[in-house]
């Protein structure tokens, strides 16, 4: 879970958007010599540089824009070279070489060799099998792991040596940092992975690191200023720095986008995003979401230690037909706008690779759910509510996180489609922290005290993390609906060690069946980003994967490094109109700007209504006031 | 809210009524400031009383009609919100929602703070100290972020899920128990000093001479005396309980299934309605708002100056 | 001598810190979701020794009272408050500092600017009572004060920043903004400044009027200040010399009463303006469920104001001999 649902929490949560929007009037107080910077925008924060530490998008963005990967990944997601130049794997797949470059230097002019990969691919192993067992919000170290990764060792000081426990081709997509050894040998496992540690290393700005940019000023809420490595062993990127800039929410982003105070931002609002089509200048993309939301259940029911509130939910058939009621196109379009895929399966269509639709999927179809339902025993009974086997009406409770606020627009519909059924729906918001307490099961001392809730999860560029949710081995664990399947965790062991592509499909297409078929969740949707960026000061936007692809906020860095200046390409003085060389007094002077015109009707009639409402509260004061006075006149004094 | 009644029969004992008035509602009325006040609340607490009537019952994602963020329309007036449903029905609603919470966090503010103050006042002593400790430290600390916190921890010992508490539900009666909780205090005051001034009164003397217990001479002889300045308190609390539940509900602890006017505004910003031109997601409630503490805060003035006699003497 | 009086006071004040610890030390116990559970988020891998761990790092495993309890007042004591959950390994403390300058320049100019504008529009409107300024000024007056922070920010956002274009909508400076000069380096902060600042004046200038006006009118009623004005003082003295020293001491008041109602526009106020102060950590932290930060913010914002009560006693205590007892 290389974005784990957390980061979901932060974004939408993220709150708070601003009324108005961004006129920054020309935003780079810009000198003719001033760097030329590429500012992103986003609405979640960045929380940390330790890079074992990252929770949020930008964390993540962040480390991978500093730090290399063993392997890095292309514009096709396909393996390419990152910290190492070229590898390869013995024919049983269980040993696994990797050639780092030679003469590579770290940012602070330190060389960059196989000692610095190694310490750290032995410092996940370490602290794996450590008391602790893991280090920070403990998302980096199972990429390592997946791969049964044994031991790690230099044959040469270019030369890294990685054996597993079982056969794999993942050790080319584990998301592990490279970190510079003489920083970070220095401090202990509690210092690194412990954020409360005497001595916690923060791993301040300037941050050593190996990647084409690498942070120099932290502002914590507010900003991060990212400047190019000299030391960069690929071709330099375009931009001399890079921005992260934190918004409160999407309206103040599109303003900012839309004056040129950004260059891109990230994970805009649906309708603001629709709004913005048609906008000089202005870019806009769709990521397909390498994730989904989903409605999960509380598979145990109410057996020993789980307090369900029937045992129906433990039923596959009453699951399979609840799916009936279930018209997920409609979510997409309300909750969504329309910005998504009705779900199926655990794994996303972003990979298209591992993807399967399912053969026989459920439309939405209530008279449909309503026979399924009687056929697997759950009759009406006299006063139209449906019962279950024990003879006891189902009333069922709906909950979801309160930072996923638009899940309560799903909820709504949920209780409208199950009412129809028989089945009422108690549907309410939980504090995130409490949900997580109540969703654990007897295995860690909990009451499983639920019935079915929504969340999400987000996905790697390989699809072991979203299908391992169903494992039994995850119960306890990231297994939230305690689902347990003997042939899905074979299955699951199976493509795990498969090194034959066409045998891992198969493995994985009856995963998806298996799914698909008992339903533990019911995958709602798969919701997409929605990007834009500006094409008048760079150009050069790749999408990463071409097909339903970011510029950049992908996997690596190969986005940043396609971006050519605007300037250079095409001279003509429309092109930046944010760069003009009176561009210094822009942001200084509070002057109604024309940058900040193109204000759009929409905006003028809030205007013009505002100003309206405004007069209309003004006449009504004063007309209060005047028949006042003539009715005070006589308390008057004087 | 006529006259304080005459207090039942103590054995015959002579009752001493304040100053006859004429009827607090009457006085009110007479005056610009409360009568513009008044006719403000009525119309709002007619929206609020018929909601169905007016608008029919509360659009849910499911029975809404209309498209998505509509600009006022003849069949929409107040346009639409991102689910279709319509603004003149939500905005009317949340009217409802909005002074319903108002209406029961001021009784419950009112209702702990008066208990408090007379029975502290009447009591005195170290209950009466300590009350009046606690009530200064409510006054001092900034409630607003006891609010916030306290909101989450009532809602995990109330629980919340739909089940519903005079029409509201529980989450936001949640909040109307916060807003009990951190307002109590200033009444608790203005309660007790008043009484502290009635009891050495001849009146309450007298009642305690025949032999009346402490219980009934704060229910017979002081509660009806103080009942003008309850009225005058609760208005003002009334004023303050929405802009709280407003404040709340926009830093997102309101309920999406019950909107409030609070609630929309949040909603409104989490669409992005300021910047997408759609005023009319957010302006009926943020007049609705302004437009209603602004009746009650009139009242409050028109009381204010017919309560407190030395602007009324001074002519 | 007034030292009992003061002596009194401090006592209050530091009674009332105590009761905030102790609140505090509750409120967070009684935080929904178990600690560890919320310590340790969604994470992977959390097995029952790790969920004991985080037990037994937290002190969790042991009593409530006295352990958990002595340790927290140890901490507090020593301005230790914990660390942010969110921003991982920063001391609550230092996050807390970071924000609390950009709320102090906000709100002390805020503050300042309403006494000033408040008390002259008080003054005047009383003085001309009936007046114009008096009627449109005290019908402006209880319309700010009947508007909540938020929605006057937002009407001025609309107006000023999204509508004309004169004034940048968030955050205190362009970020990472390179400035040729100081006078650039002012004149964007000041930018960023104007809205905010209005706003909070704005919503706080209405109180102050209405305190003034009803002030100076009441002094105006008083004997010696009739028989001043009969025999021939200027009206301006009369009002220096009697009216705003009359007016002084329920504003000291005032301003301490409001500093409690001040920090929840502080917060709504610096939300709609994204202003990196307290405000918008307060919901931040509410957000990401930063319990400590929260907590922390409670602490420090109670505390403020504590002081600043005492303060307004003290002061008053000077200003009018009579309370000195």
């Amino acid at each position: 879970m290389l974005q784990p649902p957390r980061i979901r929490a932060v974004r939408s949560i993220a709150v708070l958007a601003l009324v108005g929007g961004l006129l920054l009037p020309a935003a780079a107080p810009a000198a003719a010599a001033d760097p030329l910077i590429l500012r992103v925008g986003t609405d979640q924060k960045l929380e940390t540089l330790n890079p074992w530490h990252s929770v949020t998008v930008a964390d993540y963005e962040v480390f991978q824009l500093q730090y290399d990967l063993l392997v890095s990944f292309g514009q096709n997601l396909e393996p390419s070279p990152g910290f190492a130049d070229s590898w390869e794997s013995s024919d049983d797949a269980m040993t696994h070489t990797f050639h780092i470059r030679e003469g590579m230097k770290w940012s602070d002019g330190e060389p960059a060799t196989c000692e610095d990969a190694r310490w750290t691919y032995q410092f996940v192993l370490d602290v794996v099998a450590s008391e602790t067992g893991y280090v920070g919000s403990g998302y980096l170290e199972p990429y390592l792991t997946n791969t049964g990764a044994k031991t790690v060792t230099c044959s040469d000081a270019n030369t890294l040596v990685v054996e597993t426990e079982f056969p794999t081709t993942l050790l080319t997509q584990a998301y592990v940092p490279i970190l510079p050894k003489h920083i970070w040998s220095k401090y202990t496992q509690e210092q690194i992975g412990d954020a409360e540690a005497e001595g916690f290393f923060v791993n301040e700005p300037p941050v050593v690191g190996s990647g084409p940019y690498v942070a120099v000023e932290w502002e914590p809420g507010q900003f991060i200023r990212m400047a190019r490595n000299d030391n960069y062993w690929g071709k330099p990127g375009a931009p001399d720095e890079v921005i992260f800039q934190t918004f409160a929410g999407s309206d103040t982003m599109v303003q900012a986008l839309k004056s040129g105070a950004v260059d891109y931002i990230r994970g805009i609002s649906a309708d603001l995003w629709d709004a913005l089509a048609g906008e000089p200048d202005i870019a806009t993309v769709e990521g397909f979401s390498n994730g989904y939301s989903y409605l999960s259940w509380n598979t145990k029911g109410n057996s020993e230690g789980y307090n369900g509130s029937t045992s129906a939910l433990s039923d596959v058939a009453f699951r399979d037909a609840l799916g009936y009621a279930l018209d997920l196109d409609k979510l997409v379009d309300a909750t969504l706008a329309g910005h998504g895929v009705a779900g199926d399966s655990q794994v996303p269509p972003y990979h298209a690779k591992w993807y399967v639709k399912p053969a026989d999927r459920r439309t939405f179809d209530l008279a449909e759910a309503d026979r399924r339902l009687t056929a697997a025993g759950y009759t009406r009974n006299a006063a139209g509510n449906r019962v279950d086997k024990d003879g006891k009406e189902i009333n069922l409770r709906l909950t979801w996180p309160d930072s996923e606020e638009e899940m309560a627009t799903n909820a709504q519909f949920i209780q409208g489609w199950f009412k129809e059924l028989g089945i009422t729906v108690d549907a309410y918001v939980t504090e995130e922290g409490k949900l997580l307490s109540d969703l654990v099961g007897p295995g860690l001392d909990g009451t499983a005290d639920w019935d079915f809730y929504m969340w999400g999860w987000v996905g790697d560029p390989d699809p072991m993390s979203l299908l391992s949710f169903f494992t039994s081995f995850q119960i306890d664990n990231l297994n939230d609906s305690f689902y347990a399947n003997p042939r899905y965790d074979e299955l699951f062991e199976l493509q795990q060690r498969a090194t034959d592509e066409a045998q891992r499909h198969a493995y994985i297409e009856e995963m998806q069946e298996i799914f698909y078929r008992d339903s533990p969740y019911h995958v709602l949707y798969y919701d997409n980003v929605l990007d834009a960026y500006r094409t008048d000061k760079f150009v050069g936007w790749t999408n990463q994967p071409p097909e339903g692809g970011t510029p950049i906020f992908g996997y690596g860095y190969p986005g940043y490094l396609a971006l050519i200046d605007a300037a250079s390409v095409t001279p003509e003085p429309t092109a930046a109109p944010t760069e003009a060389p009176t561009a210094s007094e822009g942001a200084a002077t509070p002057a109604p700007s024309a940058d900040g015109g193109p204000a759009s009707g929409g905006d003028n009639t809030t205007i013009l209504l505002l100003a309206a409402v405004v007069a209309i509260v003004t006449v009504v004061v004063i007309g209060l006031l005047l028949s006042r006075r003539r009715g005070a006149g006589p308390v008057e004094d004087e | 809210m006529s006259a304080p009644a005459v207090p039942a029969g103590t054995g015959g004992a002579v009752v001493a009524r304040p100053r006859r008035q004429p009827g607090l509602l009457r006085q009110i009325l007479s005056r610009p400031d409360g009568l513009a006040g008044a006719v403000i609340l009525l119309a709002f607490s007619v929206l609020a009383l018929v909601p169905d009537i007016l608008t029919g019952p509360l659009q849910t994602a499911i029975t809404a009609t209309g498209p998505r963020l509509a600009p006022p329309s003849g069949a929409f007036p107040l346009g639409t919100d991102e689910l279709g449903r319509s603004m003149l029905n939500l905005t009317v609603h949340a009217t409802r929602i909005s002074m319903v919470i108002g209406l029961l966090a001021t009784l419950v503010t009112v209702l702990i703070g008066a208990v408090l103050g007379i029975v502290s006042g009447y009591v005195g002593g170290r209950f009466d100290a300590l009350v009046m400790r606690i009530a200064d430290f409510f006054l001092v600390i900034p409630t607003f972020v006891l609010a916030i916190i306290l909101t989450a921890i009532i809602r995990d010992v109330l629980g919340t899920g739909s089940r519903e508490l005079f029409g509201i539900r529980l989450s936001l009666i949640t909040i109307v128990v916060v807003i009990g909780i951190t307002s109590w205090s200033s009444t608790a005051r203005i309660i007790r000093s008043q009484t502290l001034s009635l009891k050495e009164r001849a009146f309450v003397d007298r009642a305690r001479v025949v032999g009346a217990g402490g219980g009934h001479i704060m229910r017979r002889h002081i509660l009806p005396n103080v009942t003008n300045l309850i009225v005058a308190n609760a208005v003002l609390t009334f004023a303050g309980a929405i802009l709280t539940e407003t404040t709340l509900s926009f830093v997102g602890l309101g309920d999406p299934f019950q909107p409030s006017w609070g609630q929309l505004l949040d909603a409104a910003r989490t669409v992005g309605a300021p910047g997408l031109g759609a005023w009319w997601y957010f302006v009926p409630a943020g007049v609705g708002i302004v437009l209603v503490v602004f009746a009650f805060t009139l009242l409050g003035s028109a009381l204010d100056a017919i309560l407190n006699p030395k602007l009324q003497s001074r002519r | 001598m007034g030292l009992q009086y003061t002596l009194r006071r401090v006592a209050t004040a530091i009674f009332t810190i105590v009761l905030i610890v102790l609140l505090n030390f509750l409120l967070f116990r009684a935080m929904p979701g178990s600690p560890e559970r919320i310590l340790l988020g969604r994470m992977p891998g959390v097995t029952p020794e790790i969920l004991q761990q985080t037990r037994e790092r937290w002190g969790l495993d042991r009593p409530l009272f006295p352990d958990q309890f002595v340790a927290y007042v140890a901490s507090t004591a020593q301005g230790d408050l914990g660390f942010s959950y969110s921003a991982r390994g920063r001391p609550v403390t230092d996050v807390l500092l970071q924000r609390l300058g950009p709320t102090l320049l906000l709100f002390g100019l805020g503050e300042v600017f309403a006494i000033v504008m408040g008390l002259a529009l008080g003054a005047y409107s009383g003085w001309k009572r009936g007046g114009v300024v008096d009627y449109v000024g005290n019908g402006v007056s209880l319309v700010l004060y009947s508007t909540p922070y938020f929605l006057l920010g937002m009407g001025l956002l609309l107006v000023f920043a999204t509508g004309l274009g004169w004034f940048p909508t968030f955050g205190m400076s362009t970020a990472g903004a390179t400035y040729a000069s100081l006078v650039d380096r002012l004149v964007d902060y000041g930018a960023h400044f104007v809205l905010p600042l209005a706003t909070v004046a704005l919503g706080l200038i209405g109180q102050y009027a209405i305190l003034m006006r009803s002030s100076v009118i009441e002094t105006l009623g008083e004997d010696y200040v009739t028989t001043a004005r009969a025999m021939g003082f200027r009206d301006g003295r009369v009002l220096r010399h009697h009216a705003l020293p009359n007016a002084m001491l329920p504003t000291v008041t005032l301003v301490a009463i409001n500093l409690g109602y001040v920090v929840a526009g502080a917060i709504t106020v610096e939300v709609v303006f994204n202003w990196p102060g307290l405000g918008t950590l307060t919901v931040d932290a509410l957000s990401s469920r930063d319990y400590p930060v929260l907590q922390g913010v409670f602490l420090l914002l109670s505390v403020a104001v504590v002081f600043a009560n005492l303060a307004a006693d003290l002061i008053y205590g000077v200003l009018d001999p009579r309370v000195r007892t």
